[in-house]
């Protein structure tokens, strides 16, 4: 497999399974590039363009929340100058959303602050970060950039988690990345297998912390759904991250935190805490608390527009052959049947972006986030036009 | 136990509620934490009497904030608030290519953080290890320092000189084999700064005594620096290897609620710096802030003036107080006030006038007190007349106000 700059995570043979591919850091493509001033494109996304690439939320946050940021300039529009001390009063807003106390939250400049954090906190030389093939990536990089082993689990045929062999991999693991839904598979495991796992994992390597990304969690509709959190705070092996960049559709404000038991928040809030004078700028922090404050109807429409959306969307691969994995998210894993690259570049010339690569499927499957519907008709006949034509590299 | 938004404040007033709030606080970064206690020993307080507002002169902000431009820059964004920093129009590329153009570098010599304390710490993460420690000053700005202690990599604190200064002969003679020198110039708490000739020579000489040592030099106040023998470090930095210039937008540009800075040097040291920094780090807002305001220079021009001529009526209002202040260079005083900075800090919060923590080891005689409006200063000169007089009064040595 062609190594690319992201591609250092160690193969480690685990079990029974033997040695694993482990190029799932591969290329992190777009996402990536803000890593590095060398290779950032200037105007990487030009007017006109439908940007279904990065699992946003198109519809952005509502009225209340941009109120709620205007106001946050202050009467004289001086506060955006003021270190903010609006940490606390965010804080307080989730632990009581959530049923929890304050102790058990922590904030994060995006869950991304978070994830690092959990890996800073609970990996070492000897204890890895275990996740699944593919997954998204940041705790494998960061387990990576600490010189820390990086465990890969592939996904089964359904790209579905092989939850017993991840649970082997798990044993003597310092942190297991546990996304869900999970990201680029879109797929969903369902919570009493989930609780089974957490269970098999914290009786068999009670050492192991279990990180459950809910990234996703309020696009779910499958029934058979549940958070961690109540879990989590009970349970100091298991810490759970959400964030304001998918439904909430605040991406750019930057800001996700994590719910778990007082004494794992605490060793995150030790290590690297996002607050109002360190890493969490005034604006999110104002805009967090009033899309909270705005109730569960935003995100319940939010969840229905964007099931609309997703049925439309699978339902059109389906039609032509292409099933996408089963998607609980708001976007779709699907089997374009050439590189995802050619697939993407296709696209991009008729001003259609959607996704990096995901190794080790960049040669058959392409990650497609679910725009607004409108913008889905469009993006199909682009997909059409794309995929009318022959592959010109072997899939 | 639960609280809302707006609830939250006055059932700290109230008491009783504060030991989990203290437990929480106390899991927090040493900066962060300080922080947000200030925020609720605000609140803790006696309410004020009418008609006083409080004035807020412990942070070194800009009082006045990011201007007009800004703010509308950020207001025709909302349209991008759902969109990550790089799918934004412009995205966070476009500000270093911005900040690059600023400093006439290629944008491989710039790295953003969220505020220059990232920039602080991930120099701290990439440059020390368990072998190579930091090298500090004290005081200085403790962010590096307690990012060292968290790592548990070990780290030598150089006290300044007996005026102030940071001592760049002491410095200089503890960098041998460190990972990380830091050189707070102008320096916070104590204000001062040191000219162009005295910084070049201090990295040459820690360049030639230890080559692997890595020299971060921050310039948070870098805008507000009038003296002339002051030159910027960004230039060496780009000259040198292994140096790096932190900058941020939280000072003079009034941006500190936004998280913005960056990081200036050579591209290979820069490279390295960068794999610690957070992806996505800078808001979208924040992006679309910073353009507006490196295309505003005469905001920040202003603002510098504003600062000098505000400075130098509280120096004097001091001075003649008896109560002498170290050369300042930033928007902040570090004055001998004689007493436990508490006792002045106590004193003046009961007039609403709110000025720095403590910074051992003067805190037992100096304060920190940050320039804000002149309106504001014009206030709180009288609080300062009240609350500095009565010790005169209590029979201190006549000769010390003089």
């Amino acid at each position: 497999m062609a190594l690319t700059r992201r591609n250092f995570v160690r193969t480690v043979g685990v079990g029974a399974a033997g040695a694993l591919t482990s190029s799932f850091i591969g290329a992190r493509g777009r996402e990536n590039l803000v890593w590095s001033a060398l290779e950032m494109p200037v105007h990487a996304v030009e007017p006109g363009m439908i940007v279904i690439s990065s699992n946003e939320n198109p519809m952005g946050p509502g009225p209340k929340v941009l109120e709620a940021i205007r106001a946050a300039f202050g009467a004289d529009g001086s506060r955006p100058g003021r270190y903010s001390g609006s940490a606390r009063n965010l804080i307080d807003t989730l632990a009581q959303k959530h049923g929890v106390k304050p102790e058990n939250i922590v904030l994060g400049c995006g869950s991304t602050q978070i994830l690092r954090t959990v890996t800073h906190v609970f990996t070492a030389k000897d204890r890895p970060l275990v996740a699944t093939i593919p997954t998204y990536e940041e705790c494998a990089d960061y387990a990576t950039l600490m010189g820390n082993k990086v465990v890969g689990v592939p996904l089964n045929s359904d790209f579905m988690p092989d939850l017993d062999r991840f649970a082997d991999a798990s044993k003597g693991a310092g942190l297991v990345f546990y996304c869900n839904p999970s990201n680029p598979s879109s797929t969903f495991v369902g919570a009493k297998a989930t609780r089974d796992f957490v269970a098999k994992v914290t009786r068999e390597s009670p050492e192991t912390t279990i990180l459950v990304d809910e990234a996703y969690f309020e696009y779910v509709t499958n029934p058979d759904h549940e958070t961690f959190i109540p879990l989590a705070v009970q349970n100091p092996r298991v810490i759970v991250a959400r964030t304001f960049s998918k439904a909430y559709g605040m991406a750019g404000l930057r800001i996700g935190y994590a719910v778990g038991h007082a004494e794992s928040i605490k060793k995150m809030a030790e290590w690297d805490a996002g607050t109002g004078t360190s890493s969490l700028n005034v604006l999110a922090m104002h805009a967090a608390i009033a899309a909270v404050e705005q109730g569960e109807e935003f995100i319940t429409k939010e969840r229905g527009r964007n099931a609309s959306v997703r049925d439309f969307a699978m339902k059109w691969f389906a039609d032509r052959g292409m099933k996408p994995t089963d998607s609980q998210a708001n976007f779709m894993f699907v089997n374009v049947g050439r590189p995802c690259k050619e697939f993407r570049d296709a696209c991009r010339a008729k001003k259609v972006v959607v996704a990096r690569d995901f190794p080790p499927f960049e040669k058959t499957h392409c990650r497609i986030a679910f725009g607004t519907m409108e913008e889905m008709q469009k993006a199909v006949k682009v997909f059409a036009e794309v995929l009318g034509k022959p592959a010109t590299a072997a899939a | 136990m639960l609280r809302t938004r707006r609830g939250f404040f006055d059932v700290i007033t109230g008491g009783g509620s504060s030991g989990g709030t203290a437990a929480l606080l106390a899991a927090r970064g040493h900066e962060a934490y300080v922080a947000e206690l200030q925020a609720q020993r605000r609140t803790a307080r006696p309410p004020l009497p009418p008609g006083v507002s409080e004035i807020r002169l412990s942070s070194n902000e800009n009082p006045l904030g990011p201007g007009r431009k800004v703010l509308e820059a950020i207001e025709k964004k909302f349209p991008e608030a759902g969109r990550y920093p790089f799918n934004s129009t412009p995205a966070d590329s476009n500000l270093v290519a911005a900040i690059a153009s600023l400093h006439k570098v290629k944008p491989e010599n710039v790295v953003l953080g969220a505020g220059s304390q990232e920039i602080l710490k991930n120099a701290v993460r990439a440059f020390t290890s368990p072998q190579r420690g930091l090298v500090t000053a004290s005081p200085t700005f403790e962010n590096p320092t307690s990012t060292v202690k968290r790592l548990g990599h070990p780290v030598k604190e150089v006290p300044v000189d007996s005026e102030f200064r940071l001592d760049a002969g002491g410095m200089l003679a503890a960098a041998p084999g460190a990972g990380l020198v830091f050189f707070n110039n102008p320096n916070n708490p104590t204000a001062t700064v040191h000219g162009a000739k005295t910084v070049a020579d201090f990295v040459a000489g820690v360049r030639k005594a230890s080559p692997e040592t890595v020299i971060l030099i921050d310039e948070a106040y870098h805008e507000y620096v009038t003296d002339p023998a002051y030159a910027t470090a960004v230039p060496l930095a780009l000259e040198t290897p292994n140096v790096i210039v932190a900058r941020t937008f939280s000072k003079a540009y009034g941006m500190a609620g936004m998280r913005i800075g960056y990081g200036l040097g050579r591209a290979e040291t820069i490279k390295q710096l960068a794999r610690f920094k957070m992806p996505y780090n800078i808001s979208v807002f924040g992006v679309a802030a910073a353009l507006a305001a490196l295309d505003d220079p005469a905001y920040l021009a202003a603002e510098s003036r504003r600062n000098t001529e505000v400075r130098d009526f509280t120096v004097k209002v001091l001075q003649e107080l008896g109560c002498t202040c170290t050369p300042s260079q930033g928007n902040f005083l570090f004055v001998d006030v004689h007493r436990p900075a508490k006792d002045f800090r106590d004193a003046c919060a009961k007039h609403g006038v709110m000025v720095g923590r403590d910074f051992p080891p003067f805190e037992k005689t100096h304060a920190r007190i940050s320039i804000g409006t002149m309106q504001e200063m014009r206030k709180a000169a009288d609080v300062f007349r009240g609350v500095l007089k009565p010790v005169t009064a209590a029979g201190r040595q006549e000769g010390l106000w003089r």
